[in-house]
């Protein structure tokens, strides 16, 4: 059986060699082709130099049309200014910038920032500190992180981890409203980076581990209060599902599946937790999201489907109800959740075009999945993993590998991906240019024990003991460009750790990432070809983004602080301490920060120190 | 009589409230406290946040010699019992002292 799995590593090993590259365009037509004929809906269609969203538009494609900073000038980037909140859990989201003011919001206790960046060193602006309860900490299973920010309606608007969503004055940083989503005491916290379209703003709860009843809910930018709300197991009415719930699968079909799919009540305790990404489709006025695993992580306690846990959810952006949901890991038995960013292409599709989603799971399948119809389009490995040997597309169903069923008690070996997977939550970029995807991923696998664990309310519901270890090869890591209609790398770029950094990709075909041992890369998006690498005060576990500056100058900020869930990393070679400094490059490091804008530009001419007789203290 | 109670007293588990930081564990040279309390450990979801080898992730590493809230065997029990300000929760109410202090017991063996 071991050798079985082994054989299997090593298969997949070989499919993705160190920098691989399918005959990269070599001749200068090429350059501007796209690589897929994949396009995107960029809507809300913000100023090319506004960032105002973590993944700039609903189709959460981190596209920036941007063009100053390109191949002939990557290489000067500097570091114009910087900023450090102080705070030293895991820094996960991206800045926002909003005419000319940045907006920054840390790690627990999710103190917010305004940053002016009209003037010499981008001062702060207003400090918002909301004081959360200290109980949340306890409660956060993978770090006291925050994934994003919103803002909407001239109020910056973001989730404190003790179950609270809070609406700041972008103007001042006055609270405008705050309300309580959840008991913190009973395991659920807020980890999400809030998600607004028009007057409405998406919240998603955390607690995957913690034997939560997860939920998803719509609140009215204005004051706050709850439009709908969507629990995502249990019986339809309080999942929101109705007569407009149309599953593409014979399996998802059924009334109360969200019941019947467990055992007895378990459902209640069943976490899938949707704390990942929200996107938007604006023609079919549907948002999209994925949940997490079911609870508890021992499978063998919940037999059954267990939906809706590990899958995604299709639902009107109005009314909240489901249109319809796709489980990607049926009966969850790993941690392979589904919370990954679900970003909205349109790709050509047997002769016509389809609107599609694209989804990296954490089983190490990348979706291209119908967004009209949750059909599954293609399925294919983007890295190592073992537990399937593939997708059904006829059923939609995983063809699941006997060896990798876990067992009470019993050590069962080299299971690829871990509960990690092959991806986290680090969200991807797409590049209408060049119709690929951009994605940090994992080269991982586990020794994994499983344990009977008991629901106590407030404590971890969980059970796997693991001992994670890296793939062939030894790099725990790669950064990849992805084709979405065939189902294959492009290229990939092999690193130390897990990339477990957001990315953005721009007009001028540059692809922005960063590593957990603190470096900064700028990558030739149609090659793959490493242009500009910095090292930084601490690992990169936050999206990087760019923008324009008052000065009409482009930048692209990163945070760093690494932490959260690539904490699991914490004892490997490389993996650098906390940190929570935001850092702003600019070509040359020119811009706000430095040179003639600075107040003081020469000194004094030196005067003549006197010094006074001794006698004069007298 | 007053003597008997006096000695009952003695040997009785201290109960929650009476443990200061001073207190011996009363368990340190029992034989099978530290296997019970790994099995506490395991049954208590402990291993949730301090991992099933102690070595901490969502909560703190119980291996290291870095003890936030005191590394006495009754400051460790204190902690236990009464939980933290930081998440931590309170045990006193699932767990008898008896079992708070094999738990103990079971952390102590990891620092020999």
């Amino acid at each position: 059986m071991r050798r079985a799995l082994l054989a299997t590593i090593l298969l997949c090993g070989a499919a993705f060699p160190a920098v691989s590259a399918d005959t990269p365009p070599s001749a200068s037509k090429q350059a501007e082709k796209s690589f897929t004929g994949a396009t995107a809906n960029l809507a809300p269609n913000d100023p090319a130099g506004q960032w105002t969203r973590q993944a700039r538009d609903y189709a959460n494609t981190r596209y920036s049309p941007l063009t100053q900073i390109n191949k002939s000038n990557v290489g000067r980037l500097r570091v114009a200014w910087s900023f450090s909140d102080g705070q030293m859990y895991g820094h996960e989201g991206a800045p926002l910038v909003v005419g000319d003011t940045m907006y920054l919001v840390t790690p627990f206790p999710n103190i917010a920032y305004a940053l002016d960046l009209s003037k010499t060193g981008a001062p702060i602006k207003w400090v918002f500190q909301p004081n959360p309860d200290p109980r949340a900490i306890g409660e956060a299973c993978c770090d006291k992180v925050l994934r994003g920010w919103a803002y909407a309606d001239g109020k910056l608007i973001y989730n404190l981890l003790d179950d609270h969503t809070v609406a700041v004055d972008a103007k001042t940083g006055k609270e405008v409203w705050r309300v309580l989503l959840d008991d913190v005491t009973k395991g659920p916290t807020l980890t999400q980076a809030a998600f607004v379209v028009g007057d409405k703003v998406y919240i998603g709860s955390s607690g995957g581990e913690l034997g939560t009843n997860g939920w998803f809910q719509a609140l009215d930018v204005k004051d706050g209060h709850t439009i709908w709300k969507a629990f995502t197991n249990g019986p339809d009415d309080g999942a929101l599902i109705g007569s407009e719930f149309k599953p593409f699968y014979p399996w998802m079909k059924g009334k109360d599946l969200g019941v019947s799919s467990w055992p007895g009540e378990m459902w209640k305790q069943g976490a899938s937790a949707p704390w990942g990404w929200v996107s938007y489709d604006p023609d079919l006025n549907e948002v999209y999201y994925g949940t997490s695993n079911p609870g508890p992580r021992t499978p063998s306690q919940r037999p059954g489907l267990n939906l809706w846990s590990s899958a995604v959810f299709a639902r009107d952006a109005n009314t909240g109800q489901a249109k319809w949901a796709y489980q990607f890991t049926p009966h969850d038995e790993w941690d392979y959740d589904g919370v990954n960013e679900n970003v909205l292409i349109e790709i050509p599709w047997k002769g016509g075009r389809r609107k599609v989603m694209v989804h990296f799971n954490r089983n190490g399948f990348a979706y291209t999945i119908d967004r009209a119809t949750g059909e599954v389009l293609v399925a294919e490995p983007f890295g190592l993993q073992n537990w399937a040997s593939k997708i059904d597309l006829a059923t939609g169903m995983p063809v699941v590998n006997d060896a990798a069923h876990p067992v009470v008690e019993k050590k069962v070996e080299n299971i690829c991906p871990p509960d990690i997977g092959v991806k986290n939550w680090n969200p991807s970029a797409f590049s209408p240019r060049t119709g690929l995807l951009y994605a940090g991923v994992f080269n991982s696998c586990m020794d994994l024990t499983n344990h009977i664990v008991q629901y106590i309310p407030g404590a971890p519901y969980d059970g796997m003991e693991m001992v994670r270890k890296a793939g062939p090869g030894g790099n725990w890591g790669e950064f990849i460009a992805w084709d979405p209609v065939k189902g294959k790398r492009i290229w990939s770029i092999k690193e130390n750790l897990y990339v477990w950094s957001g990315a953005v990709v721009t007009g001028s075909d540059l692809v922005f990432y960063g590593t957990m041992d603190g470096w900064f890369r700028a990558v030739d998006a149609r090659t793959g070809k490493v242009l500009w690498s910095q090292k930084l005060g601490s690992g990169i576990t936050a999206a990087p983004m760019t923008f324009t500056g008052p000065d009409k100058r482009q930048y692209v900020a990163v945070y760093t602080g690494v932490g959260g869930g690539a904490g699991v990393l914490r004892r490997e070679k490389g993996y650098m301490p906390g940190g929570n400094t935001l850092y702003v490059f600019s070509v040359d490091g020119a811009g706000v920060g430095l040179g003639t804008s600075q107040l003081v530009s020469h000194a004094e001419a030196a005067a003549p120190v006197s010094v006074p007789p001794a006698a004069a203290h007298n | 009589m007053k003597y008997l109670a006096f000695v009952f007293a003695l040997m009785a588990t201290p109960t929650s409230a009476q443990v200061t930081a001073d207190t011996p564990n009363p368990f340190e040279s029992k034989p099978d406290a530290a296997e019970a309390g790994h099995a506490l450990f395991g049954k208590m979801n402990c291993a949730g946040c301090h991992a099933y080898d102690l070595t901490g992730g969502m909560g703190p590493d119980l291996t290291d010699n870095s003890w936030q809230y005191g590394g006495k065997p009754g400051e460790i029990f204190h902690t236990i019992a009464e939980g933290t300000p930081r998440g931590m929760p309170a045990w006193k109410d699932k767990m008898t002292p008896d079992e708070i202090w094999q738990v103990v017991t079971y952390i102590q063996s990891k620092h020999q």
